[in-house]
């Protein structure tokens, strides 16, 4: 099963890559077949990424969401999962291009960690840990691709060829929109996270808020993205500011992700 | 004093204190928390050291203005939602009251409709109600109205939240029992008594913990009656308004002292503690620590090879007079020997710690958890929208729509749905 699941992580890996050729190419050619082949590659590589992960989880026991390799290439999932929602559900091909470099970013990243399967430890054996993860996934997911729009957003002003751009990004107003659904998404989800691993370190620690870094981070992401929510309610926010702060808040969900585990030590650092 | 109070309960003062709320956040944990001027003075500079410890940045969390801001955010969201009450009310009732929404701003408008049901349709709304409004006849829908309740619940919410972590803060009572199985003790000031009846390490084949397992009675000295129970990691059990949790584990010996063939002591000891020699006082050993495949580590000292009990060692200290005058370790068959005393290590077995904690506001921080989560769920995820329509004297409609989340995207549904709508009537 795991190699299974390794053979199939390397062509999940090339088809995110050809996936984000193709949506380069369709940029620099203007293509509108290209974008297509680049969505319908992306999906191929989402399916075969889902059967990997399930793999996994069949090789491993237990739900694959446990180190940083498991919970890497489960970011990467979610991104790529998020972004071809919000390309269907809003037909716009081209968050696809500025997503599919983040996605495979985040994917290269997973390629670098451990594969190694190993036996958990008992205070991560709870069911928790899969509310608590999956719903962090999501959450990280729609916070990329909300952090893509804004980008997006922050350079349709300096979009050249403006019959190819209009045609494929929609106006700031929208695109405003837009990010605010994939905020929206986010925040709800990562308020179920903070929540079901406030009901887990209950039972794992003894204490649902520690001020663990790990926590007080997530707590941090959580605030400025209330904040966005409460700038954009107030005339003039919306927009360029509302756009700075979806980064800003981007920046945050990366920092309590990789940031913590790295620069400060806590009782999350095993995963 | 009215603009005092106005922007004491504005969201631009919201705003700002979760802004300074997230950085001292960020602070505390970029800070080590809980240390010494000594500590923070090795660490940074003396004079940063003296700014941390001044403006309790070693303690951000607990520290006055810390505090003080939550007061002042708990104090700004009351009096948002009291002030806002009224207009979440009103916004409910006149969402769908036609005289309101004719009256009112709309997102979208659509002239020389024929078939005004079918737009309803077509954007999924309720079965839309007939009215006279000024003489003219519409039809009046609805839906999501809960949504304007969203920010309103949110709010209430992370009140509750904030008001059921503090109280627990101040009033939570937490205690660590530990020992071996068969030892009793007083669970901290309370009026129990804990008996370890039985603990067990689960080891995998690769020697790694699957769980610990600790059966436990609590027996209350006032009216004698006992409760027994089972607790592992993750699965904490509560008796008589005690919560126990299978914390962690150690390694504990049984230590006996002998004197010309005579046993004076028999005890268990658990690594960390101190065995006194009664027939001397100024005599006492230090059980340091304990290794069940004990090897020698070139420049690193003790360690374990596995978690197997293949060659036991005891890490011990032995003091006379308060003063450490020996340390070493004891392997299998090897003894303490001093003053004619016999010391010895033996049967090692593992220990538990206990947790006891008891915090009877955390039902409130869950419940305010879960308002919040609900509160968020309604404002983010129920978009209120109201679609009418007004009959011209034409005989045709003109259908308007009202979406304040949706903006242009309700606008473009909107007018995709009209299209569709003519083209199946021409
Ligand atoms: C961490 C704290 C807070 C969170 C998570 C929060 C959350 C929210 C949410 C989700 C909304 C709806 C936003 C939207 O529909 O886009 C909202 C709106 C609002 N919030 Fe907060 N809020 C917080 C603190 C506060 C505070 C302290 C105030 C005090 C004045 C406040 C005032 C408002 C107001 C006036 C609205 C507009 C309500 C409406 O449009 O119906 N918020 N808040």
């Amino acid at each position: 099963m795991l190699q299974t699941e390794n053979a199939l992580f390397t062509i999940v890996m090339v088809l995110y890559f050809a996936a984000m050729i193709l949506y380069f190419l369709f940029i620099a050619v203007k293509k509108d077949r290209l974008a297509t082949a680049a969505a319908a590659v992306q999906t191929a590589g989402l399916v075969l990424h889902t059967a990997a992960l399930v793999c996994r989880g069949i090789g491993a026991g237990r739900l694959p969401l446990t180190n940083q390799y498991e919970f890497a290439t489960s970011f990467a999932w979610g991104l790529c999962l998020v972004s071809l929602v919000f390309i269907w559900r809003f037909k716009f091909p081209m968050l696809g291009a500025f997503a599919a470099p983040v996605i495979f970013l985040v994917i290269g990243y997973a390629a670098m960690q451990s594969r190694e399967v190993r036996e958990l430890m008992p205070a991560l054996r709870s069911n928790w840990l899969g509310f608590h993860v999956s719903t962090a996934i999501i959450s990280y997911g729609a916070f990329g691709v909300s952090f893509v729009l804004s980008i997006i957003f922050l350079l349709r002003g300096s979009m050249r060829d403006q019959g190819f751009w209009d045609k494929h990004v929609p106006s700031r107003e929208k695109l405003d929109l837009i990010s605010y659904r994939s905020v929206s998404l986010g925040l709800l989800f990562l308020t179920f996270t903070i929540v079901t691993g406030a009901i887990w370190a209950e039972r794992a620690w003894g204490s649902y808020w520690s001020w663990d870094p790990k926590e007080t981070w997530s707590l941090v992401t959580w605030i400025v993205y209330a904040v966005y929510l409460h700038l954009r309610l107030r005339r003039g926010w919306r927009g360029q500011a509302a756009a700075w702060f979806a980064v800003v808040g981007f920046v945050c969900v990366m920092f309590t992700y990789v940031g913590v585990n790295t620069f400060l030590p806590g009782i999350h650092s095993y995963a | 004093m009215k603009k005092v109070w106005i922007f004491l309960s504005s969201m631009r003062f919201a705003i700002i204190l979760l802004g300074v709320l997230a950085a001292a956040c960020a602070a505390g944990s970029f800070i080590t928390q809980g240390q010494s001027l000594e500590w923070y003075a090795s660490v940074y500079s003396k004079r940063t050291a003296a700014l941390i410890v001044a403006l309790r940045l070693d303690d951000v969390y607990h520290s006055w203005w810390f505090l003080l801001m939550a007061l002042f955010l708990c104090g700004n969201l009351l009096a948002c939602s009291v002030v806002r009450l009224p207009r979440v009310l009103r916004l409910t009732r006149s969402a769908a009251d036609p005289e309101a929404l004719l009256a009112g701003p709309a997102t979208v408008t659509r002239e020389g409709v024929a078939d005004p049901e079918a737009l309803f349709l077509a954007m999924r709304m309720p079965k839309p109600k007939r009215a006279q409004v000024s003489g003219r006849e519409a039809l009046v829908s609805a839906q999501n109205r809960a949504g304007y309740w969203g920010a309103w619940i949110c709010h209430l919410g992370i009140l509750l939240l904030i008001l059921g972590f503090g109280l627990g803060q101040m009033t939570h009572r937490e205690w660590v029992a530990y020992g071996v199985p068969g030892r009793t003790c007083q669970v901290g000031d309370t009026d129990y008594l804990l008996t370890i009846d039985d603990f067990r390490v689960d080891l995998r084949a690769d020697d790694t913990v699957e769980q610990y397992t600790a059966d436990i009675t609590v027996r209350s000295t006032l009216t004698g009656e006992a409760r027994s129970a089972r607790i592992s990691v993750n699965a904490p059990a509560e008796l008589f308004g005690y919560k126990y949790y299978q914390n962690s584990t150690g390694w504990a010996a049984r230590v006996t002292v002998e004197k010309d063939g005579e046993t004076l002591q028999d005890e268990v000891l658990c690594a960390g503690e101190y065995l006194r020699v009664t027939d001397l006082p100024d005599l006492a050993v230090y059980f340091n620590a304990f290794y069940p495949d004990y090897v020698l580590l070139e420049g690193r000292g003790p360690a374990t090879a596995s978690g197997s009990l293949n060659n036991p060692g005891y890490l011990y200290s032995l003091y006379y007079q308060e003063n450490l005058v020996g340390m070493n370790a004891l392997l299998a068959g090897e003894e303490i020997k001093v003053d004619g005393y016999v010391i010895r290590f033996s049967e090692p077995r593992n220990y538990t710690v206990i947790q006891v904690k008891r915090d009877r506001f955390a039902p409130l921080a869950l419940a305010g958890g879960l308002v919040t989560t609900l509160g968020l769920l309604l404002a983010l995820y129920v978009q209120p929208r109201a679609v009418w329509a007004v009959r011209d004297d034409a005989g045709k409609w003109t259908v308007s729509g009202l979406s304040p989340k949706g903006g242009v995207l309700f606008a473009e549904r909107f007018a995709e749905a009209a299209g569709d709508v003519e083209k199946q009537t021409t």
